[in-house]
């Protein structure tokens, strides 16, 4: 039925968006989007504002509806189903909880209306609020509760009716950061303990990497890359997925037939190199390593060791940060930011000195220059 | 020391300024205790005899009746129409939405004279002039954009969200409009009831081109006793549309708060 290459998770697959598309008059937001989500695991659309994440989202749960393409829950079409009828579940940035009605009410509502009886109902609605330690606030309206709260609510509200998908769409976007951190948990803990498909939408490389099985990363509407956390981070497919996920250094370069890369007047290799002429480099700032620079009776560049890059500059300044130091160091025209765990018997290299950078071979990331 | 010269400054004014506006509602009381045969300020005698004259007063408390059961009749009406209309207008998205929402809306700008007129001529053909329901149809022209323009403000600064939470859960339609946008909509819809209540209570204008002999509503009774005497009667009937004006916003306060409904 579907047609794609990866034969082995076909069974598995439970959401999945067919050459996807929406515009909005002229404007394409989404060209064509397709991605095949598995049961049970959790995928993050992670992207800039603007990238189409929750337009896609939005379409999944039926509040808008495609230009083009199918969508697909457990081999059912449900492209035009109306979204009461998709048995989803949907945490909204505002939480978007009923003002007139408790706590209880709200978590009550889906159950209601899929015709529950009444006993069942308040049980059940009960039930979910201890799941999310609420039960308490049970008959509160939700204006008398915190951020956080109204936030468990929300997820409560969605999870009672047990859907098919869970969707979120950026629901931590409004909590301060400690907050933040204890929903991620929950969220996570909730959605493995249920076994519950779910969609996360947001902008937040933290949020993505730490909760969810894949990540999905988009640009301008369509799919940059989509992988687990660690090929995001250690195998960006692109500049964009690099500098996205994770803080990253940038330079531009020249590679040669060899695979030597000159970057402002040095030398240095990159472990693959498939890319010739302009190129764009990319580093990891806590991959590298800072020295001060070596005399010019022991030259390095005359003997690098095996496997390992060094370029030299000047230290700009440097930013304690507590449990880091974040190094800025002048390469040419360029920035490279080094990032070294702090010791207390580091003696700090003083701003304006030379420096070598160093670090591996392997952890040097190569795309072609982009036009710009 | 200096806030509180200038704030005591600023009380003056605020002060002296309810004064001014509140002079001509403020002297009605005392003068409808008068004793005098004229209404003249200050009343020479007190008492309560032109209240009992004007419940006495069969053509008066007519039109008192007349004026409570329009009011009602055009505020249900006005509800019943311009609710599904404020819900079309914010929430469809069709052509020539904005110009039916102003045309809709226009009258609030047009002199009711002017609106008073058209309406005079168009009801003498239809034989409607000094009628019930000539009233009522009168009546919604100045009541519904009112109406129109306090829901759509409702609905307008409503979170969709919630009926979006609503219709993923699970409910239809007609479901998420009556469980989730219509109770999210109640401050709108008091503060509408009220508005046009009051509206239809105390139009004048429109009013006295389509009464005659056979109806009559109290404003317009009211107009044509001081047309022909000066007694302090119309003193005493201020002062109980006053209170009624303040029952019902005593009702709105205490249901809803003021703030909530009127300031948004």
């Amino acid at each position: 039925m579907h047609n794609f290459p990866n034969a082995r998770s076909v069974a598995a697959e439970h959401l999945v968006l067919e050459q996807l598309g929406k515009s909005f008059g002229a404007v394409d937001v989404i060209p064509s989007l397709s991605l095949a989500v598995r049961k049970g695991e959790m995928v993050a659309f992670l992207g800039p504002s603007g990238c189409g994440k929750t337009t896609t989202l939005r379409m999944i749960a039926g509040l808008i509806s495609p230009t083009r393409g199918r969508i697909t829950v457990g081999g059912r079409d449900i492209t035009h189903l109306p979204s009461h009828e998709r048995d989803m579940g949907l945490v909204f940035q505002s939480y978007a909880l009923f003002p007139h009605m408790t706590v209880l009410r709200n978590v009550a509502f889906g159950l209601e209306m899929r015709n529950v009886p009444k006993p069942e109902v308040r049980a059940r609605a009960l039930r979910a609020l201890e799941v999310v330690q609420l039960s308490h606030l049970a008959d509160r309206k939700p204006r008398d509760l915190s951020g956080g709260q109204q936030q468990r609510v929300a997820l409560a509200r969605a999870l009672v009716i047990e859907p098919s998908i869970l969707l979120l769409d950026e629901p931590l976007s409004n909590l301060d950061a400690k907050l933040r951190d204890e929903m991620r948990v929950q969220i996570r803990a909730l959605q493995q303990a249920s076994g519950i498909t779910a969609v996360f939408v947001t902008h937040d490389q933290v949020e993505a990497l730490s909760m969810c099985d894949r990540i999905v990363v988009m640009k301008e509407g369509h799919i940059e890359q989509f992988g687990t956390p660690t090929e995001i981070y250690e195998h960006p497919a692109s500049p964009f997925v690099s500098s996205f996920v994770g803080r990253t250094n940038r330079l531009r370069g020249t590679s040669d037939s060899r695979g030597v890369i000159t970057v402002a007047g040095q030398q240095i290799r990159a472990a693959t190199a498939e890319a010739q002429g302009p190129v764009e480099i990319m580093m990891r700032p806590h991959r590298m390593r800072l020295a001060p620079a070596a005399t010019d009776r022991n030259v390095p560049d005359a003997t690098p060791v095996q496997g390992q890059n060094s370029l030299r500059g000047v230290l700009e300044r440097l930013t304690f940060i507590g449990d880091l130091v974040q190094y800025h160091i002048r390469v040419g025209d360029a920035e490279v930011m080094v990032e070294e765990a702090t010791r207390r018997d580091q003696g700090a290299p003083c701003a304006g000195t030379p420096v070598d950078l160093t670090w591996q071979a392997s952890d040097t990331l190569v795309f072609p220059a982009a036009a710009s | 020391m200096d806030t509180e010269k200038t704030s005591w400054a600023m009380r003056i004014l605020v002060f002296i300024l309810f004064l001014y506006l509140l002079a001509p509602v403020l002297l009605v009381f005392p003068m409808s205790f008068s004793g005098d045969q004229v209404l003249r300020f200050p009343p020479t005698s007190w008492s309560t005899r032109w209240y009992s004259a004007l419940l006495e007063n069969r053509g008066m408390m007519r039109a008192f009746w007349t004026s409570l059961g329009l009011a009602t009749i055009v505020t249900a009406l006005s509800l019943v129409i311009a609710i599904p209309a404020a819900w079309t207008m914010t929430r469809l998205r069709f052509p020539g939405r904005d110009f039916l929402f102003n045309l809709f809306t226009a009258p609030l700008l047009l002199p009711t004279i002017v609106l008073g007129l058209a309406i005079l001529i168009v009801f003498a053909s239809m034989g409607l002039l000094a009628t019930t329901q000539g009233l009522v149809i009168a009546h919604l022209v100045v009541t519904l954009p009112y109406a129109l323009r306090v829901l759509a403000v409702s609905l307008g600064t409503q979170n969709l969200e919630c009926e979006e939470a609503a219709r993923t859960l699970g409910a239809r339609p007609l479901v998420v409009f009556f469980r989730v946008t219509l109770p999210m909509m109640m401050p709108g819809i008091v503060a509408a009831t009220a508005l046009c209540f009051l509206v239809s209570f105390d139009e004048v204008v429109i009013t006295l081109f389509l009464t005659g002999p056979r109806i009559s509503t109290l404003p317009v009774e009211l107009y044509n006793y001081v047309y022909n005497r000066a007694d302090p009667l119309v003193a005493a009937a201020s002062v109980l549309l006053i209170l009624l004006t303040l029952a019902v916003i005593m009702i709105v306060e205490r249901t809803m708060g003021l703030g909530r409904t009127f300031v948004r």
